[in-house]
């Protein structure tokens, strides 16, 4: 399968502090991939790497095949990229920007352009300066999908906009998603859980895990165990369980490589005295709390390591 | 192309206000200009008060738009490079298919359309109204357009391309001013002389622009903010180095100006003149450091048609109980020796308390002159019109009326694009006020006036932003002062008077000693914010 981005060990330092570490990772063509992540943890960063606008202090990226190093000028005619932070030429019109903007893309769609004028309501003898921050976003995503771009990149794109908005610019955007990759980044969960067809999760400029959003539900599963009686965690336990926790006889866990036949084999061992399990699957937001929880407690506890050594 | 137009026309539409601005400043900058060649009071036709009233004022008025120019190029430039900023990481154009070529390429155009045709336009009008066709200084206008390009228009483009909006520039153009003037200060405070030598700056304008426009590409290209900024203040520090490695003035003068092998070469002779009226004198400001000695001198030996210019002069004296001081070149102005013999001068800045401590002294002063050979050439004769009149390879010229009207008392030239080459102008000036007939003067009543204009510079044109040069035209003996108790009385030029404009070019640069046995020092005069020269009764010499 060929990919739409690629990175190897794109990694970004400013100073000492590590914006993005290591990061490596794959969308391929065709997907609608969420980078996912609080505030702060490296999404724009990573965003802006891929498109060039800056460049990283070590590692690779690809884009369309292109290496981001080099992109620029007549690649971006196949990239569609809106930002919650890009600076627009707010003098303009709508309908200037929208003019001005046409003849720099030779695979510029007028249909189509009057198709998302009408499905956004743009109000195009507006300057830009003058709409609302929702109608501002509508202004950009029309001026980014009217030349059918093979890649749209969308740097937190929904953010701070009205639910009404929101389910407008997603639905322009699924539109577009046969034809095209999508790769946006994203804080709120929610909104993306329902249309992206991959996820990756950035931790403090960490990639957390990177798949197919199926897979990753399939994977996991809350469970909970009643014993007869109470008892111990096994020891070790198993690094694939997040967050155990035991109150009497029964023990919590969230499995992060559920696999039916296995976890069942796998627990009827660990516990033969066991009454009841309950397996729930998670939701997208569960299953990124788990995970975000279990890797600072892992980080805390070996930073602690590393004090009591050195001391 | 078509993506260069179409930049240049989304900026043409943007900044239609600055750019209306900066016409509407540079039209009006031809406009009130050409109010500064008007040198009579009278030529306005009304009364001499109101008259130079109303001159000084279109002076001041044309004086500000000439600064209004370039702030109005400022102001534009600013703000077409920062429509499309090179600094910052969320501008929507960092994201569209724009060609860094194109982008730059447009800008270009901009500048070219918006400041450099204008200036073009403005500077041919000047010329033309002055009375120059300005295709026949087609040359010149396109290299005074790469001076000002040079200079101005490129280093505010490179300043613009490693900022982020307006304020950041003008914050950043301030920075620069104020380094430039400290610079200037500091140079000024570390250089002890103030010679003058023949070698001009060919370095420093070819690498700002180097600098400039490769901090302008590495912007465009890559959008390196901090190579570029490396790029623009590693000019400054280079500038420093070449100083610092260049040789000293006194090198350069000994190398410009050869010793001469003997009599026979030396190309004017230089003497003290004890006998003349004006004797030795001295002076110095309360606080100054230095003593200001004048000396006069009798000048001989120039062969016909030849002049001497005395660029600089290098003093040292000799005191008889062994102290011993030297001065740095020192440069001399607006002097030149002819043909004959003539009395002339020359001021010596001296340290003031060598002065103090040799001043009792019998001293000898040895003097070094640096000058400048020059041969007369090509020759113009003009019977002086009552109106404006032509000089070729020379400017143009026009009768200065006097206040009251009774006749012309001087002369005023415009020449294009820079001074004119140096030039000698002769005139015939009569005690008399000019007689309804025109004609020349009567030879018996009529006195020989003389005057220096222009210079020995090579280049087709000068940095300006205007292309009408005003020449100061100070012609000797103006003033009849024959009369005792008499007030002073304008001499004139009546219309017919012949007029010699001799061009001089150069041949050799030499340099002449000059030695002064048994000088005692005269007392100086202490000045007081205006110069007040006590005349010594005693100065011996010779």
């Amino acid at each position: 399968m060929s990919h739409a981005i690629h990175t190897d060990g794109l990694a970004k330092t400013y100073g000492k502090t590590h914006a993005l570490s290591s990061l490596s990772l794959s969308v391929p063509e065709g997907a609608i991939y969420a980078l996912v992540g609080a505030n702060g943890a490296g999404k724009t960063t990573l965003i802006k790497l891929l498109m060039n606008i800056i460049r990283p202090t070590t590692g690779h990226a690809s884009i369309l095949g292109v290496g981001s190093h080099a992109l620029g000028g007549r690649h971006f005619e196949r990239i569609g990229y809106v930002s919650e932070n890009q600076e627009l030429p707010e003098w303009m019109t709508v309908a200037f920007m929208l003019d001005y903007l046409r003849p720099f893309y030779p695979q510029w769609d007028r249909v189509l352009e009057r198709q998302l004028i009408r499905q956004f309501d743009l109000p195009l003898s507006r300057k830009l300066k003058q709409l609302s921050r929702g109608m501002r976003m509508k202004a950009a995503f029309a001026s980014a999908l009217a030349y059918r771009p093979s890649l749209i990149v969308l740097d937190e794109p929904f953010s701070g906009l009205d639910p009404l908005v929101r389910d407008e610019l997603i639905e322009g955007l699924l539109d577009r998603a046969p034809e095209t990759t999508i790769f946006l980044s994203s804080h709120d969960l929610a909104e993306i859980e329902s249309f992206a067809s991959h996820v990756g999760f950035l931790e403090q400029g960490r990639l957390l895990f990177s798949e197919e959003m199926s897979v990753l539900s399939a994977r996991f599963r809350e469970i909970t165990l009643t014993l007869d009686a109470p008892a111990a965690l096994p020891s070790p336990t198993p690094s694939h369980w997040l967050q155990p926790e035991i109150s009497g006889s029964v023990i919590r866990f969230v499995d992060s490589n559920f696999q039916e036949e296995a976890t069942s084999a796998e627990l009827a061992r660990l516990f033969p005295a066991v009454r009841d399990i309950s397996l729930e699957p998670l939701s997208l937001r569960s299953i990124f709390l788990a995970i975000a929880r279990t890797d600072r407690s892992t980080s805390e506890t070996a930073q602690a390591d590393h004090q009591r050594t050195s001391a | 192309m078509k993506q260069v137009l179409h930049i240049f026309a989304k900026d043409s539409r943007r900044f239609w206000p600055e750019i209306l601005i900066s016409l509407a400043i540079t039209a009006a900058f031809t406009w009130t200009y050409p109010g500064q060649w008007m040198h009579s009071s009278s030529s306005y036709g009304f009364n001499a008060v109101a008259g130079g009233a109303f001159y000084v004022l279109r002076a001041m008025v044309a004086a500000t738009f000439l600064v209004l120019v370039p702030v109005s190029w400022w102001l534009l430039i600013t703000r077409v490079i920062h429509a499309e900023s090179l600094v910052g990481d969320r501008q929507f154009w960092l994201t569209r298919p724009y060609d860094w070529r194109n982008l730059f390429a447009a800008k270009v155009l901009f500048l070219l359309v918006y400041v450099g045709l204008p200036l073009f336009a403005s500077q041919s009008l000047l010329l033309l109204l002055a009375g120059f066709h300005p295709l026949s200084w087609l040359g010149g206008l396109l290299f005074n357009l790469l001076l000002v390009a040079g200079i101005l228009i490129i280093p505010l483009f490179a300043l613009a391309s490693v900022t982020s909006n307006f304020a950041r520039m003008t914050l950043t153009l301030l920075g620069t001013l104020i380094a430039l003037l400290a610079f200037a200060l500091l140079a000024s405070y570390i250089s002890r002389g103030s010679a003058s030598t023949p070698y001009e700056d060919r370095i420093s304008l070819p690498l700002l622009v180097c600098f400039c426009v490769a901090a302008i590409v590495v912007q465009y290209a890559a959008r390196q903010t901090w190579l570029s900024r490396l790029l623009l203040i590693a000019f400054p520090a280079l500038l420093v180095v070449i100083g610092l490695i260049t040789p000293s003035d006194t090198a350069l003068i000994r190398r410009a100006y050869p010793r001469p092998s003997g009599p026979q070469d030396q190309i004017v002779q230089i003497s003290f003149n004890s006998d003349s009226q004006r004797l030795a004198s001295a002076s110095a400001e309360p606080k100054a450091k230095n003593v200001l000695l004048n000396l006069p001198l009798r000048v001989s030996g120039v062969a016909d048609g030849y002049a001497v210019t005395p660029n600089d002069v290098m003093v040292s004296i000799e005191a008889p109980n062994g102290a011993h001081w030297i001065s740095p070149w020192q440069a001399i102005y607006a002097q030149n020796y002819l043909a004959g013999s003539q009395d002339s001068y020359v001021a010596v800045s001296i340290s003031r308390a060598f002065y103090d401590q040799v001043r009792s002294l019998p001293v000898t002063l040895h003097l070094t002159f640096a000058l400048t050979q020059t041969h007369a050439g090509k020759v113009t004769r003009v019977a002086m019109p009552a109106h404006r009149f032509s000089v070729p390879e020379f400017g143009v010229c026009t009768p200065e009326m006097a206040w009251d009207r009774s006749g012309f008392t001087g002369i005023s030239c415009l020449a294009a694009l820079r001074r004119p080459r140096l030039t000698y102008v002769s005139v015939l000036w009569s005690n008399d006020q000019p007689s309804d007939s025109s004609g020349p003067p009567d030879p018996n009543t009529s006195v020989q006036g003389a005057g220096w204009a222009g210079n020995l510079a090579s280049d087709p044109a000068a940095f300006g932003i205007t292309s009408v040069w005003n020449i100061p035209l100070a012609i000797s003996n103006n003033i009849n002062r024959a009369d005792q108790g008499q007030p002073w009385q304008p001499r004139y030029l009546w219309p017919g008077t012949p007029l010699t404009f001799t061009q001089y070019n150069l041949v050799r640069r030499a340099q002449a000693d000059l030695s002064i046995p048994a000088f005692t020092l005269p007392a100086y005069n202490r000045m007081r914010g205006h110069v007040s020269v006590a005349v010594i009764p005693h100065a011996v010499g010779r």
